[in-house]
């Protein structure tokens, strides 16, 4: 904007400044224009507690920055001063099978007792494609496993079953050797 | 017409006082008979309201009310000018103006006494920088620097010729006029063409016609008081749990829930409905009861009544049996295993334990517990938000409008909804800047406060939900009017407020491009307490018009909209973590004290802690809340 002071400008190389300059001058009276009605016909009337709760959140951030990080759950008592275990203890009855669960354990069990879950179906479907195979003729489209071979059959199910923590993997590798 | 409002009680007094008394007289659970709720229903729907008002104690507001006033727009008093200008026949010379009066396809009015004149100033012939004023009584057009020569006696007043904003030239001000306002609001009409829009369902327009009625708290009569004293049994309240270690009193009905593996995205949610106002109101009055239920779906299903099967999955039981238990003053935390079963019994193959994300959870479960409910009262009205107590408690309608930005013609979509998902605003924060009078805050306060610019705010993040959003030049929408597909700028608003609202910010980004997805750990400013009104249709309507006086807006000027804007937060669901091991609490807020809500552990935490935390969903219930006439002797 320093075109002014440089003597040697010509009026034409000021023209886009003033352009720009009426162009932002005119936005900027749209948006005054605007608020000064918004503000005049009272439409603005909750900016006070606006303001306040934006105050009031600026002075929690505050507070909890300069305070410790609130302890771990492991030793805390609550409002009725008890303390909570990691998992919890309490010993439930499954509505599947009957038999006692610890609550923390308790949707791990439902899912494998409900058949539910990746886990459990992964184990379904292994079993019925692993008939399949063993079935047909040798060429059925079988999408998850190559009946190629066994070795590379056998190979994938040794890796899953590596993957899951649960003794169901150990299961599905008994599965395929009778199948096979 | 009684136009009485009544406030709604405490948080923790919501239930009729004969029923569930507060903890410190043991609370009785009891069975009712069916028929008792028909008849509490048809005590506070009655159309005639006859003997005396019975009030909820103290109609006390937490604030001053003034903002209890409709956001309608409230005209100044006309400056000496501006009087003058009307009571020597100005008005003549307004509606000789609305012919000059041009407006665009997206509304903006402009003076012209021919299309294509470029108005110059009579005494510089400049183009007239940002403003040109013409006079309104001589029709002289002048640019701001000689406009105040001009305006002797009669002339004073002048009119923007690019804005249509009227303009005091001896007082420096611009000024509002009613009749003004309503030529610019009669030009846009007129040049508008016809909008389509599908009319909001008859249900819906019956629905705001009823009269408000006055509340009537309900109260037992000795006769009824035998039945319930007859047909239940006192649950023992350990009278060390009255009282908190701290000496401080206990809340009421707050429970830890134990985390089953991995469903903490359970729990919070859990957490939040179960102290939901009018929700924990419809389980705790037996308005679902399990045991009516269970039998009759028995009944159902055939069979004798002692043969020993699978209880039938049904949520709403399931909640039954929860709210009982934990509003029974048992401080051992509860386990919802029975409400897991439930939920895996008629959940997609695709369930698991393994984390899930606690809004997809909520939405599912409002759904389940529809289809639960909605099969227990089929006989009753369908639809229209009535159906189930979920929609009675969530469900609110958004309204879409698609404006073409070559011809104007606006087609508008109602759509109904149980929550509202926000994306974050990224601190572009709104025509309200931050306040400058913080002059009792501290240094590091002003620096927060100074950081408001770049902050996520939960007005701002509605704001932009209910801002134009121009669509780009790849989604162009066909237009009825000119018959070919066009940029189309969209705006969304809210047309029905629910009573709870539930708020929903877009943490998690899922890209199906790069099949990954982020979560975005952005601090979100919330108010405790929060005033929709700008973001209703009425408002953002009238804004869309320029914010004139008596913009007719759809005619939808209802006053009862207005009125029932006002939240107040009750739980905010919070996720700290990634989103590969995440963990989600819940903070309610109950007498003004908040507890944090950790899976088993509840404990009780500043509000400071609220504040500043990273909110998930928010949930905010209404301040007031209005009775209005039943059509039918007995509604749900």
């Amino acid at each position: 904007m320093s075109a002014s002071e440089n003597g040697s400008s010509s009026p034409r190389s000021q023209l886009p400044f003033h352009v720009f300059g009426d162009l932002l001058d005119s936005i900027i009276v749209d948006v005054a224009s605007e608020c000064h009605r918004i503000a005049r016909l009272g439409l603005d009337r909750n900016l006070e507690e606006e303001e306040e709760e934006l105050r009031l959140s600026a002075q929690a951030r505050v507070a909890s920055t300069s305070s410790s990080i609130e302890a771990n759950s492991k030793n805390v008592l609550d409002i009725f001063g008890q303390t909570h275990p990691a998992i919890a203890s309490e010993i439930l009855e499954c509505m599947n099978c009957g038999r006692p669960v610890v609550a923390g354990r308790f949707a791990p069990h439902l899912e494998r007792c409900m058949g539910k879950g990746r886990k459990a179906r992964q184990k379904a479907t292994r079993s019925t494609t692993m008939a399949q195979s063993t079935n047909s003729n040798g060429s059925s489209p079988v999408s998850v496993f190559t009946p190629y071979s066994d070795a590379n059959s056998i190979k994938r199910v040794a890796n899953d079953s590596s993957c899951s923590s649960n003794s169901s993997g150990v299961e599905e590798f008994k599965v395929t050797f009778e199948e096979a | 017409m009684n136009n009485f409002l009544c406030t709604y009680p405490e948080l923790n007094r919501d239930i009729p006082t004969s029923w569930h008394r507060q903890h410190d007289s043991p609370i009785t659970e009891s069975r009712v008979p069916i028929d008792l709720w028909q008849r509490v229903k048809a005590f506070s729907s009655v159309d005639t309201v006859d003997g005396p008002d019975l009030l909820m104690a103290s109609v006390s507001t937490r604030r001053a009310s003034s903002s209890t006033v409709a956001p309608n727009p409230r005209l100044p008093p006309p400056c000496t000018h501006l009087a003058a200008y009307h009571s020597s026949g100005g008005s003549r010379s307004l509606r000789l103006l609305q012919r000059c009066l041009r407006v665009s396809p997206l509304g903006r009015a402009e003076v012209r006494r021919h299309p294509g004149e470029v108005p110059r100033c009579a005494s510089c012939s400049s183009v007239g920088g940002p403003r040109l004023y013409a006079c309104l009584t001589c029709a002289a057009v002048h640019c701001p620097a000689h406009a105040p020569s001009h305006a002797d006696a009669g002339h004073e007043i002048a009119v923007d010729v690019d804005r249509a904003e009227l303009f005091c030239c001896a007082c420096h001000d611009q000024v509002y006029d009613r009749d003004f306002d309503t030529a610019v609001v009669l030009a846009q009409a007129s040049a508008a063409p016809g909008s389509a829009r599908t009319e909001p369902t008859a249900a819906e327009e019956g629905d705001r016609k009823r009269r408000r009625v006055d509340y009537r708290l309900f109260d037992t009569d000795p006769k009824e008081r035998q039945i319930f004293l007859r047909g239940s049994s006192p649950i023992f309240v350990h009278e060390q749990n009255v009282l908190s270690p701290t000496g401080s009193r206990l809340p009421w009905g707050v429970r830890g829930l134990n985390n089953l593996g991995n469903t903490c995205f359970l729990n919070s949610v859990l957490q939040a409905l179960l102290h939901t106002p009018l929700l924990r109101s419809h389980f705790l009055n037996d308005r679902h009861n399990r045991f009516v239920c269970q039998q009759r779906s028995r009944r159902k299903k055939g069979g004798n009544p002692g043969e020993k099967k699978h209880a039938t999955s049904c949520l709403a039981c399931d909640m039954d049996a929860m709210y009982s238990a934990v509003f029974s003053g048992n401080p051992r935390p509860y386990s919802p295993a029975k409400f897991l079963y439930s939920w895996w019994q008629h959940a997609s193959h695709l369930a698991s334990y393994e984390q899930q994300d606690a809004h997809d959870f909520f939405i599912t479960m409002l759904d389940r517990i529809h289809e639960d409910e909605h099969e227990w009262c089929k006989s009753l009205i369908e639809g229209g938000g009535d159906c189930c107590i979920v929609h009675k408690v969530f469900s609110g309608t958004l309204r879409s409008d698609v404006t073409c930005t070559i011809c104007g013609y606006t087609s508008t979509t109602y759509d109904p909804c149980m929550d509202i998902s926000l994306d974050l605003d990224y601190g572009k924060n709104s025509k309200k800047s931050a306040a400058s009078n913080s002059h009792a805050c501290n240094i590091d306060t002003n620096f927060f406060l100074s950081q408001n610019n770049g902050m996520s705010t939960l007005l701002g993040c509605l704001e932009r939900f209910t801002g134009p959003e121009k669509l780009g030049s790849d989604q162009k929408l066909f237009c009825e009017h000119c018959q070919v597909k066009q940029e189309s700028l969209k705006q969304m608003s809210i047309t029905k407020l629910p009573l709870v609202a539930c708020f929903h910010i877009k943490r998690f980004e899922h890209s199906t491009l790069k099949n990954m997805s982020k979560k975005i750990d952005r601090y979100v400013q919330f108010p405790f307490y929060l005033d929709m009104s700008p973001y209703l249709s009425s408002s953002i309507l009238r804004s869309r018009c320029g914010n004139r006086l008596f913009c007719s807006a759809d005619g939808e000027s209802d006053v009862d909209l207005e009125l029932a804007s006002e939240f107040e937060i009750f739980a905010v669901i919070t996720h700290s973590g990634n989103l590969e091991s995440g963990h989600y609490t819940t903070f309610l807020r109950q007498n003004n004290h908040w507890y944090k809500c950790d899976d088993s552990c509840v404990t009780h935490v500043s509000e400071n802690t609220v504040r500043a935390s990273q909110a998930y969903m928010l949930f905010y219930g209404q301040r007031f809340l209005h009775y209005k006439a039943s059509r039918h002797a007995i509604a749900f």
